[in-house]
């Protein structure tokens, strides 16, 4: 179940080859990314997120207290 | 039955939406208090019994035993201090008591440091109407009642 989440949600940030980092806060996954345009918020969103902001290429998903899992899911995918 | 969650910090207790994150100010993770804490170093304390599920430098979660979690976020930002200036007295994965100590800190530096020192203390995934007894416009210390939960 998280692992699907993790690969939703790495999906909607433009899949493996545009993450740049992922770092897991408390409550969102603080990502930068290589390209800002490939972010698909409203598949966020469907992945599970409960907000998403974006400026540039820096991407927090918030996704409540299973942002460690899910980033250790993420880099396991990567 | 309620829960009843305890200012994990000394400081000014105010309404969530004045945190600046809107991770917070938007309830986005569910709702709760914004404490502007007291200068100085000092002592953050476990919000409720329980266990501590999760515990970063600078922020932690207690998990009570009847499913609900309390999220206290030590400042704004501050995982970039990556642990800086934050002392653990407690372990993932512990059982503890509302009140007790789990890390040392100082707003002080955390705002000479350029963050707001400001704590979220928030209810997980809860609805707003879940919250009584609402403290958001007092001093509080650390320990003292800040809202209470539903169970």
């Amino acid at each position: 179940m998280a692992e699907d989440k993790a690969t939703a949600i790495l999906a909607a940030l433009g899949g493996q080859g545009n993450i740049v980092e992922i770092e897991p806060c408390i409550t969102r996954l603080r990502c930068e990314i290589e390209d800002g345009s490939k972010v698909d918020e409203a598949a966020l969103k469907t992945a599970g997120a409960h907000g998403v902001m974006q400026q540039g290429t820096v991407v927090q998903v918030v996704v409540g207290p299973e942002a460690d899992t899910i980033a250790s899911d993420i880099e396991d995918l990567l | 039955m309620s829960i009843r969650v305890v200012s994990p910090v000394a400081g000014l207790a105010a309404p969530i939406g004045e945190v600046p994150d809107p991770v917070f100010s938007q309830e986005m993770v569910g709702p709760g208090v914004a404490v502007k804490p007291n200068g100085g170093s000092a002592e953050a304390v476990a919000p409720v019994d329980g266990t501590l599920s999760t515990l970063h430098p600078h922020a932690f979660v207690v998990s009570t035993e009847d499913g609900r979690a309390i999220l206290v976020h030590l400042g704004i930002d501050t995982v970039k201090l990556e642990g800086a200036g934050f002392a653990l007295h407690a372990a993932k994965g512990d059982r503890v008591r509302a009140g007790q100590g789990i890390v040392t800190w100082n707003p002080t530096e955390v705002e000479e440091q350029g963050y707001s020192a400001v704590c979220p203390v928030v209810a997980l995934e809860v609805g707003k109407e879940e919250l009584t007894d609402v403290i958001e416009d007092a001093q509080v210390a650390a320990g003292d009642p800040l809202f209470a939960v539903d169970s």
